[in-house]
């Protein structure tokens, strides 16, 4: 079906002048110039769904079972060694979490899984009477307190501690009770990011029987799939996806810490602060939007992304777009400086903010071309 | 039926468009001979008009989007509010972000979103294959109203019957708190973020067979309150039950969050235009008769008004008035957030506040460092005014063949009996005691709904009246949307309870005055089934 893009009034008078069986006169018909492309959109769909999508997830699940692992041997050996291993982990589970965010739609939002792992900010205050009353942490159990003690930053928290002046923390400040904490979060975390690896790969909903997730992302418009009628459907949820996240990254996660001044910094706002790996988080949800954009990982062999449904209809747009989106990620890696700054203390610098400013600037032109530019392309595709 | 109203240049426009074929709205087009006739519906794209969005109309964004038609100022407003729906409420106190803290102490969850999950409805809770039940916790969106049991059916509403408001439950409340903050509980340390009472959820089946031996299996879902703070462990097999919660006369009904798209334009619709398609003695002999409900209007109650009392326009029972009414109700209620209309915590004046509050210190009063409401007025009217202002998405294939056949079968078989098609808004007037936008003004609306109750069956019953509805009734639930509804959220059902899986099953549960049209769908053949489903679908 071919989409134009209306104003509100010519809808309304389109669609009534249709009821009448008619379009009025063929003589006062305007003569509207053909802007319109063709894409075949399959290939690009199943492989953005299997090869970045479902692959990113497959990933996550298995620095999951990593992550679990890591906090059953801090557990059963409490050393330094093991403390710094099991950050380790936690910063490569955070990887394709954090690039996964440039699609968050599906069973990650459907499941509950998001708030269940990555909620914040931490509830410090709970988290402490909870250690204080508690001890042999079940994950089950666990599952059933409310999402500001776990997940994510619950862990980084025990693991790094509070950030403040430093990102270390020795294995003597980490209580017995505090890495049985740690090992049942790790449990919930890895049963949760399993769930989503089961959801896009096997059953959507985990009931026998029902489809998974990523076939009925592939298979738009097919008999029964109440998910997407149409590619266009799909198309637009991706790009949607790509701007969502430019826009919480540039005017969420930084601007809120942000502020508009020095005095109105906040670092309590500042995300993934205990383990100071924000930019980490940061130019990582904008490699997620490239992973979308050109269809591969970083590395990886080319195969077709959102950049082919560009160039379909205008080359230069696409190729100017995918300079965007790494000049975002450049100027992102950039706010550290020469001296490794991390963000919570680039944002309260007066050189580092005109870094974080640079980098906000570029992340507001990518998200103004993909609104813009990229979006509309959806009207003017052939279907 | 055309009515008249006044018009914007645009709407006139649109009109000239309809009289020149003889169309109306709701009417059909005149047909060609031998031509089937197609309602004018049929043909509709833009369901709410000027507000109707185009660019996510047919994905999973396709009700986050704020409605095209906004000023600059409003939109700003609605980001606003946008940012609000999303904030996740924590513990009080929260020294770094006092603006954060007052959750709870009990609560059903801890920001809008969760239980409108991308503003649209919140997933069905699942019971995996290996478990009778579930309990529900922070991933369910689904919770009970409670009340008890009057001696007789209020039907007058006064001051002296609270306006036929139902009975709060002693030391519960309207509405049960599956959840707590950490200390919520007198026995915390035991029942670690519990709430008033622990709920479980299981689902019982039945099977429905069409005439043409075609079999749908129906789930229900049944629940289960057990462990209440005022007698822990307490359940319905326990002796002498002593628990306010598990008394005989209390009764309960599951409800479920619903989408949050178009609240404005349905606000704006003429109250005598729904008044005139009330039919309480079902006069026109069509089995449908249509009844208005009238409620306790908060807004009007501050606003010193003798008789506060509205036409009920939202909720399930069509039990709120208004978007404020219903948005701030369930911040307080839902989340906990006290707020300028409802200034009180939800269970002020039980034995569990009055104990949580002495056991903590009174560090969670309802009441912000100030002194004021936990939720600013700032932050109350920007989340009424995104509510309000929610872009309602663009039908999608309506030239197919299967669906163009779907809208002309929904209206053979009478679904258009209830789920009206077409309004048209206010010119102008307040909404929500505030006065209405230019944006929601004077547009073409198609929600198909007639904004009425109706009684629709045992099979749907809850059994608990609020205001003028009665235990078997319902307000006609808005079409517009309900095909996006499951890309939007994979997991959404659709009810009040989410109990129907499909659009399919939401049909086949109709019963009551709406039994004729679920008999007339089911005696269509498949194939007419299906156009109907993929009339709806477009939606």
């Amino acid at each position: 079906m071919k989409q134009v893009k209306y104003s509100a009034i010519a809808i309304a008078l389109i669609t009534t002048l249709a009821a009448c069986g008619g379009s009025g006169s063929n003589d006062s018909t305007p003569v509207v110039p053909d802007n319109t492309f063709s894409f075949a959109a399959t290939e690009m769909i199943t492989n953005l769904t299997d090869d970045v999508i479902t692959s990113g997830y497959n990933n996550l699940a298995a620095k999951g079972e990593t992550m679990l692992l890591a906090t059953q041997t801090l557990v059963a050996t409490p050393t330094q060694a093991n403390l710094l291993a099991a950050q380790e982990a936690w910063k490569a589970a955070r990887q394709p979490w954090e690039q996964g965010e440039s699609h968050i739609f599906g069973p990650v939002d459907s499941l509950g899984i998001d708030p269940h792992l990555d909620s914040w900010p931490l509830n410090t205050t709970d988290l402490t009477a909870v250690l204080s009353v508690n001890s042999g942490f079940d994950p089950e159990t666990i599952k059933g307190w409310n999402d500001d003690v776990q997940g994510f930053h619950a862990m980084e928290f025990l693991l790094f501690g509070d950030g403040v002046n430093d990102n270390q923390k020795d294995i003597a400040e980490l209580t017995a009770t505090e890495r049985d904490y740690l090992m049942g979060l790790a449990g919930v975390f890895r049963d949760y990011t399993k769930v989503l690896d089961d959801a896009w790969q096997i059953s959507h909903d985990g009931q026998v029987g029902s489809k998974p997730y990523g076939e009925l992302v592939k298979t738009p418009g097919s008999d029964g799939n109440t998910f997407y009628s149409s590619q266009v459907g799909v198309i637009q949820e991706l790009i949607n996806g790509m701007i969502g996240i430019v826009d919480e990254v540039g005017n969420g996660k930084i601007a809120d810490p942000f502020g508009t001044s020095v005095a109105t910094t906040d670092t309590s706002k500042v995300e993934s602060q205990y383990s100071w790996n924000s930019l980490t988080d940061f130019s990582d949800n904008i490699i997620g939007v490239r992973n979308v954009y050109q269809g591969e990982f970083t590395g990886a062999a080319d195969k077709q992304g959102i950049i082919d449904f560009v160039t379909a209809a205008d080359e230069v747009l696409a190729l100017r777009v995918g300079s965007e989106i790494d000049d975002a990620i450049i100027k992102i890696k950039a706010i550290s400086g020469s001296n490794n700054m991390p963000f919570r203390q680039a944002i309260s610098d007066v050189d580092g903010r005109v870094r974080v400013q640079t980098a906000v600037d570029a992340l507001t032109k990518l998200q103004a071309s993909l609104e813009s530019d990229v979006l509309p392309l959806l009207n003017k595709w052939k279907v | 039926m055309m009515k008249m109203y006044q018009y914007t240049n645009l709407t006139f426009a649109i009109c000239l468009g309809l009289s020149a074929c003889g169309g109306s709205g709701d009417e059909a087009v005149e047909p060609k001979p031998n031509e089937k006739i197609y309602p004018a519906y049929t043909n509709i794209k833009a369901s709410g008009g000027e507000t109707t969005t185009f660019d996510a109309s047919e994905s999973g964004h396709g009700f986050s989007t704020p409605a095209p038609n906004l000023s600059a100022p409003s939109l700003a407003h609605h980001l606003e509010g946008d940012l609000g729906f999303e904030t996740a409420f924590t513990t009080a106190p929260n020294i770094e972000h006092p603006d954060l803290d007052g959750l709870g102490p009990v609560f059903n969850n801890a920001d809008c979103n969760s239980c409108h999950q991308r503003d649209g409805r919140n997933s069905t809770p699942i019971v995996p294959a290996d478990k009778e039940r579930i309990k529900l916790g922070s991933e369910v969106g689904l919770f009970l109203r409670i009340s008890k049991a009057a001696d007789e059916a209020c039907t007058t509403g006064s001051a002296a019957n609270d306006y036929c408001a139902p009975i709060p439950v002693p030391n519960f409340g309207g509405q049960l708190f599956h959840r707590g903050v950490l200390k919520a509980r007198p026995d915390w340390e035991d029942n670690l973020f519990g709430g008033q009472a622990d709920v479980y959820l299981s689902y019982e089946s039945k099977q429905v067979p069409y005439p043409d031996g075609h079999i749908v299996t129906l789930k229900k879902p049944v629940f289960a309150v057990e462990n209440p703070y005022d007698a822990p462990g307490e359940t319905l097999n326990s002796a002498n039950l002593t628990s306010d919660i598990l008394q005989d006369d209390v009764l309960m009904g599951w409800r479920n969050g619903m989408p949050v798209f178009g609240l404005g334009l349905l606000e704006a619709i003429p109250e005598a235009d729904i008044l005139a398609l009330v039919d309480a003695l079902d006069s026109n002999g069509d089995s449908i008769s249509g009844k208005a409900n009238f409620v306790f209007d908060a807004v009007k109650a501050q606003a010193g008004d003798s008789y506060p009392v509205s036409l009920g326009r939202f909720g399930w029972k069509a039990n709120t008035p208004s978007v404020r009414v219903q948005s701030l109700g369930a911040l307080r209620g839902d989340i906990g957030i006290t707020n300028p209309l409802f200034p009180d915590e939800s269970i002020t004046g039980t034995a569990l506040h009055d104990s949580y509050l002495t056991r903590t210190g009174f560090i969670d009063t309802g009441e912000d460092e100030n002194g004021a409401p936990e939720a600013s007025a700032e932050f109350s009217d920007s989340v009424v005014f995104y509510a309000e202002t929610l872009a309602v998405p663009a039908r999608r294939n309506i030239d197919a063949p299967d669906v163009r056949e779907g809208a002309r079968l929904f209206d053979q078989v009478n679904c258009t009996g209830c789920h009206k098609a077409s309004f048209v808004t206010q010119s102008s007037g307040d909404i929500g005691g505030v006065a209405m936008i230019d944006a929601l003004k004077g547009q073409t609306i198609y929600p198909f709904t007639d904004m009425l109750l109706h009684d629709m069956g045992e099979g749907l019953a809850d059994g608990r009246p609020d205001f003028l509805a009665d235990g078997n009734e319902w307000r006609t639930r808005p079409l517009w949307g309900i095909g996006l509804t499951q890309t939007v959220n994979p997991q959404a059902g659709f009810l009040h309870d989410g109990r129907a899986a499909t659009v399919e099953e939401a049909i086949l549960w109709h019963g009551g005055e709406a039994l004729m049209s679920r008999d007339g769908f089911m005696a269509l053949n498949m194939d007419e089934r299906k156009q109907v489903i993929a009339f709806l679908m477009s939606l």
